[in-house]
This record gives structure tokens, sequence and C-alpha cells, in this order.
């Protein structure tokens, strides 16, 4: 893959961190004994596990280092009405904002909005940032599809 | 090696020293003075230092004139500072103003030029090969731009620069580059190595000390683009030949190149993107992935809730205790891999957490296993064959940690078995 030599960092933990940290998730869905109540919708239940899985990766793959992560966590977070423990970036996202108006590359500019769209926290970020960030966000998905694929593949019926 | 200079008395003398030294390459001035570093043979050290003194000794007082102002009393310490490291390199050196000091080294600064001003001033133009006319500098804030040079792997080719750099941005002119520096009217040649050079450490040193916190960026982008990143305020460019040189091109140009490296990055991470070429079409590409990317996720999620309960809980219990407990096994086991990672990418919370769920999860799992019955154990995980006994909740851990993990999140996690247990011990 990438050379040696990289100065964009973006390297992922490995495989188990994220199963471990998935598996923490998931447990403590569970002990909040929502989980075991049949009366769940399985829609549900889908939301939480999904949710469990994307906290778990952003936590995984670097906790609040990283600006996906952080946007993700901060999300979860404020569904839960936790307190919000980040750092405010209010002000550099306004600069960066500001800045990007300037930026004029009509085609990239418009796959980046999608893009932008796509990966959480990606509001507020350059072009270039967001590309970073997407790498090490695409690295983590697929790391985090791995291990849920592996869990599935032991847990479901033989 | 002669260097002969046929140096006429005219009052450009700078554009004059690509004519003056065929034998180097057919860079400027100062590149006489940057290819000393390169330079492993004391006599062409020599011979180059005899040219650059002889040139600017001969070069004529009226073209002091053209500098208005530009040289400040600064300027001039840093121009007979270097010139006086230069001078350390031909000690031989029979030119009038060069006694210089036996002591090659690093810190000391030459005084002896320092009786000549109008040397420093020629030396400055000297040195300012980039610009291209002196008219209208009036920078005086050399002294400022000597922050210190970053890499010391990269000296070689970058010390030879910077501190000239520094001498030579203020002379670009402010408005038009601010801090990028022009290209050479002869284009990329300057990426070509300098074939000789002053002794490395010694002027890198000098140049260290100065202080040029620039950087050529674009004299290494030959070799590696982004070079190693010192931190620095301003990257460097060089406006390539026949390219625009105003500040907001430059500044576009420097961010396409941010991008494209990154959209090179990507490229490797997404599969099937090598027969997509362009920017629009990768970037289309690269979302299709990411969705793809989340919506497995989904139905990955959706197809773990659908595993029936009473498995899911169970197993994440026992796996969790399993996992657990893993990092502080594998701190033995594993030195670098997991421990490195886990600890690094756990934040403290995580590490409570930890400790909590062993405690927690250790009186969990204790119940379940040991009233639990083998055939619901063995028909999720069959991999287990011997689970068969609950005698030794050890034992029980032991299994499970092996085979659950290779089983179910497909790690080939050695573990050894003794050691496990060992530590389950423990952690009991």
């Amino acid at each position: 893959m990438a050379s040696a030599y990289n100065p964009i960092y973006t390297d992922v933990p490995e495989k188990d961190v994220f199963a471990l940290h998935f598996l923490q998730t998931l447990s403590n869905l569970r002990t909040q004994n929502s989980f075991s109540s049949p009366d769940n919708k399985t829609s549900d239940r889908v939301k939480k596990i999904k949710k469990a899985a994307y906290v778990s990766m952003a936590r995984a793959a670097g906790g609040t280092n990283r600006l996906w992560s952080r946007s993700l966590l901060h999300q979860a977070a404020k569904r839960n009405n936790k307190n919000v423990r980040f750092l405010r970036r209010k002000r550099r996202v306004t600069w960066l904002m500001r800045r990007r108006s300037n930026r004029g590359d009509p085609i990239e500019d418009v796959a980046a909005e999608r893009l932008r769209n796509l990966v959480p926290g990606g509001g507020g970020m350059e072009t270039s940032k967001l590309m970073e960030e997407t790498a090490h966000y695409i690295k983590c998905l697929s790391m985090q599809v791995k291990v849920m694929q592996c869990l599935v593949d032991g847990l479901s019926p033989k | 090696m002669a260097m002969h200079f046929e140096q006429p008395s005219c009052s450009s003398p700078m554009l004059n020293w690509p004519l003056m030294n065929p034998n180097l390459s057919q860079y400027s001035p100062p590149q006489d003075c940057f290819t000393w570093e390169k330079s492993t043979e004391q006599q062409q050290k020599q011979s180059i230092f005899d040219s650059a003194l002889s040139s600017l000794v001969s070069s004529p007082t009226p073209s002091n004139s053209n500098f208005s102002g530009g040289v400040g009393g600064g300027d001039g310490f840093v121009i007979r500072e270097l010139i006086g490291k230069l001078g350390n390199v031909g000690n031989s050196s029979a030119t009038p103003m060069s006694s210089p000091p036996p002591m090659m080294n690093r810190t000391t600064p030459l005084t002896e030029f320092s009786g000549d001003p109008g040397f420093a001033e020629r030396a400055a133009r000297f040195s300012c090969f980039g610009s291209r006319s002196f008219n209208g500098r009036t920078n005086s804030s050399l002294p400022v731009n000597n922050s210190k040079i970053i890499n010391s792997g990269k000296l070689t080719r970058v010390a030879s620069t910077p501190a000239l750099n520094s001498l030579v941005s203020p002379m670009v002119p402010a408005g038009e580059f601010s801090r990028k520096r022009k290209s050479m009217t002869k284009g990329k040649s300057k990426e070509t190595p300098l074939p000789t050079a002053s002794p490395a450490p010694s002027f890198s040193k000098t140049a260290e000390e100065k202080g040029g916190k620039r950087r050529r960026e674009d004299e290494e982008k030959e070799d590696n683009t982004k070079g190693p990143e010192p931190p620095k305020d301003y990257i460097h460019v060089r406006a390539r030949r026949g390219q625009a040189t105003d500040s907001h091109s430059l500044a576009e140009r420097v961010r396409r190149e941010k991008i494209g490296e990154r959209m090179k990055l990507l490229e490797d991470l997404v599969p099937g993107c090598n027969k997509v070429t362009g920017k629009a079409l990768m970037l289309d590409e690269i979302i299709n992935y990411v969705q793809s990317l989340q919506r497995q996720v989904e139905f990955l999620s959706m197809k773990l809730s659908s595993v029936n309960d009473t498995r899911l809980d169970f197993n994440v219990d026992a796996l969790v205790s399993k996992d657990v407990m893993i990092p502080s096994s594998s701190n033995r086991l594993h030195e670098a891999g997991l421990q490195a990672e886990s600890l690094s990418h756990h934040s403290y919370n995580n590490n409570s957490q930890l400790h909590t769920n062993v405690s927690s999860s250790n009186m969990m799992l204790q119940s379940p296993v040991n009233s639990l019955e083998t055939s619901t154990l063995a028909s999720s995980f069959t991999h287990l064959p011997t689970l068969t006994q609950f005698t030794d909740s050890i034992s029980q851990y032991q299994m499970f940690s092996q085979e659950d993990l290779q089983s179910i999140v497909g790690m080939g996690v050695a573990h050894n078995p003794n050691h496990e247990s060992q530590n389950m011990k423990i952690e009991l």
C-alpha cells in the first residue's frame, strides 16, 4: 500500500483492538437491559448495534485524535445526552469555512461535498484534510466490517 | 583546477557568474557556494572558494548603489559569517580578504570580513541567484529570516540554500512572492545535485545556526515530494517554469498537489481504482466505496441483532471477559503489537472500563458457565470438542480464549494456554 515514508499518518490498529472495543460496547449494551427484553423492535436493536459498532470503531481507531471519530463520538454522546467532553473547535471550523469558500475547483468540489456528507465530521474540513480523514475512515471501516463479519460467522448457527 | 574569472567589472557581477565557471554546473554563483557542500575534494572547494571570493572582490563598488538599503547591517553580518565559513574551506586562498581563521568551525562568526561592507553587499547580491533584479529591494528583515534549518538529513542540499535563502528571500519582491521563491530563469535545473560542495558539516552547521527555517521544498521535490516535515510556518514552493507565479496561483497549486497526493493514497485503499483516472471519477469511486462499507456495517449489524439473544448475550460476555484478559496476557505474549496498540489507542476511559469489566464479567461469566450445559456451548462453538467439564473455570477460559478468538474474530492469536491460565488465575 502506501510507502513506508508517509507523512499522512493513517495507521489503524489491529483487528483485535477493534474486536475488543466492539465486544465491550456490545456487552455494555447488554448490561443496559434494553437489549434482552423481547419487546424491542428489531429495528431499534439494529440501530443500537449499529451505533455501538460505530462508536466502538471510533474509539478503537484513535478516540478523539481523529476528526471523524471525534465528531462521531460527539454525535453519539449528544444523543445520549452525555456531557460533551471535547474541546470546542468552532473557531477553527469557521475559519476553514471561510477559507474554503475561496477555493474553487467545481469538479472536485461537488464530489467533496458528497464525501463530506458521508464521512462524519467532514463539514468543517478542507478538501485535503477531508481526504486524509477519508483514508483513515475507510481503513477503520473495513477493519470494523471484518470484525463484524467474523463475529457473525462465529455466532451464527452452524 | 583553476578557475578563472574573466570577470569584467560590470555592474552586475551576478549575472556573469554563469559564464565564469564552466566547469561547474551552469548555474549561477550561488550554486558555487552550494556546490561546496557536496564536494569532498578539498581542492575543488578551494578553487571554488577562490573563485567566489575573487569574484566578490572584483565586483565593482558602483554596483553597491543598486542595493538601495537592501542589505542591512544584519545582512552584512550574515553574509560575512557565511563567507567566513567559506573562507574556512580554502585556507590557502589568496584573495585579499581571506585570512580565514584556521578554525573551520561551526560556531565562529567570521570577523575578518567585517571590515568590508561593500564586500558584504556584493556577497549578498551574489547570493541572490534567484531574483532577477535587485531593484527596489528594501527588505531589511534578513536576520529575522534566519531561523534554523531543520533537517540534518537534508542539509547537504538544503543547507546550501537556506542560509542564502534567507538572504534571497528578502530580496524577492515581497508583494509577489510572499515567501515563495521564484524559479530560476533556467527552470528546474536546480534540482540537479550540486556537483561540488564545500565541507558539508561546517557549512551546513553555519546555516543551521543561522537558521534557515525555510526549506526549498521544490528542490527536493524530485526525491521526496513532501520531504521530512519539520514544523514550519510556510511551505516553500518554487514556481515552475512557464507557470504563473503570483501567490494565489502558487497556493492553488500547492493545494492541488496536496489533494493529488492524498488521492494517490486513497487509490491504494479503494480496490479497483486503478482503472479509473481523473479526480472526479476517482472521487466517485471513493464515495461509492465508503457508501458500500457503511451499508455493509449496517447489514452486519442487522445480522448480529438477529442472532438469537441468549447466545449473543452469553457469548458476548464470555468473549468480552476473554478479550479483557487478552491485553493483560498479551502483554506478556505479544510485546510489540497488541500492547502498543491497545495501550496507545485506549483512552484511560477504556482502561477503567477494562478493569470494571474484568471484575463484573468474571462474576457474570462464572455463573453462566458453571450452570451452562455443555451442549449449548458445544453447539455454538463447534471447535470446542473438549469442552465437557466445568471443573476448572480456568481451563474453560483457556478453551474460550484460544478457540473463541480464533473462530470468532478470526485472529490467529497464538496464546500459550499455560500463560493464559496463569494470568487468568491472577485476574480471578
